[in-house]
């Protein structure tokens, strides 16, 4: 049928956008972890909380973070290369 | 006895997995095409190994089908019989919607005995003739010879890649447990133990008839407040 990708979007959709909030919400936590560690360890000068939070306020506009997005670029480009070697190659 | 059953429903559980990968993953054979044809086919109870209905141009319904066949030879002289359908957009995911193309590509490859064509066709599934199933044609290339390799390396992308994430998953579970669950069962725990210095003292207050109706008495009094 037509609607067949428009049922296959919908469905990735939802799919994807609940393994980026897992993959998110973890990578923040391996984040935090980290950030505590370093703390502990001692030789930081400061709050713990506020080393932290500031730790973690670098972490959201980085890099690591914007990677996340890997998870939904790559399913669709690998639907989409898919579709071209099956179909039209 | 529980460990036996532990293991055989872990080896049950492989098996199964191994077979749906074996039977989704996509597999080359080399063969020469001997015929192509369309054949009207009764679907009833093995409907599950067939296209989903509705997948192609719509007149797939589950109980006759108009599917086009490929007949292929081995280099041995064994035969296999391909269905070519289309797989529509869910699953399997090869979202080929080119059946029609296919078959001419197959019909334009077929050759005889004395002048083989040798192809290789990319396929997917099982052909067990006691169910009436048919591995599904994906694509059909020409090769030089009936000895020529072929690294699947579809197969190697995609078995990595489920790795890595059985690999990743597992990672994410064991930080969750860590950082989420454990420090709520031991908040849960503390509670426990707070209960059990306040039972305690209560068993040792609780000497004589009065003296033990206090202690009861005061089990039903507030906690005190952390």
């Amino acid at each position: 049928m037509i609607f067949g990708w428009i049922r296959l979007a919908i469905m990735g959709a939802v799919v994807l956008a609940i393994v980026y909030m897992l993959v998110s919400v973890y990578s923040r936590s391996i984040r935090r972890e980290k950030l505590e560690k370093h703390f502990d360890a001692g030789g930081v000068e400061g709050d713990r909380d506020a080393y932290i939070e500031n730790g973690m306020k670098v972490y959201q506009h980085g890099l690591r973070r914007r990677l996340i997005w890997l998870v939904v670029v790559l399913p669709i480009a690998a639907v989409i290369a898919t579709v071209y070697f099956v179909n039209w190659n | 006895m529980w460990t036996k059953i532990k293991w055989g429903i872990r080896i049950l559980l492989l098996l199964m997995v191994a077979g749906f990968l074996h039977y989704t993953l996509p597999q080359h054979d080399i063969v020469r095409i001997s015929n192509t044809y369309n054949k009207l086919t009764p679907i009833g109870g093995n409907w599950m190994f067939y296209g989903i209905e509705d997948t192609g141009t719509g007149a797939e319904t589950s109980v006759n089908r108009d599917i086009r066949y490929i007949d292929g030879v081995f280099p041995n002289g064994k035969v296999i019989v391909y269905r070519n359908e289309d797989t529509g957009w869910v699953w399997p995911p090869y979202f080929k919607y080119d059946s029609a193309t296919l078959q001419g590509e197959a019909t334009n490859l077929k050759s005889d005995k004395a002048n083989p064509q040798w192809v290789s066709i990319t396929h997917y599934g099982w052909r067990l003739p006691i169910i009436s199933i048919f591995p599904n044609a994906v694509n059909i290339t020409p090769v030089d010879g009936p000895d020529v390799t072929i690294i699947p390396w579809v197969n190697i992308i995609i078995l990595t890649t489920l790795a890595f994430l059985l690999f990743m998953l597992r990672r994410m579970w064991l930080q969750f447990r860590e950082r989420t669950i454990d420090p709520a069962l031991e908040d849960v725990g503390d509670a426990w133990d707070a209960v059990d210095a306040r039972a305690d003292d209560a068993r040792r207050s609780a000497s004589g008839l009065f003296g033990r109706i206090g202690a009861w008495l005061g089990t039903w009094r507030s906690k005190p407040r952390r």
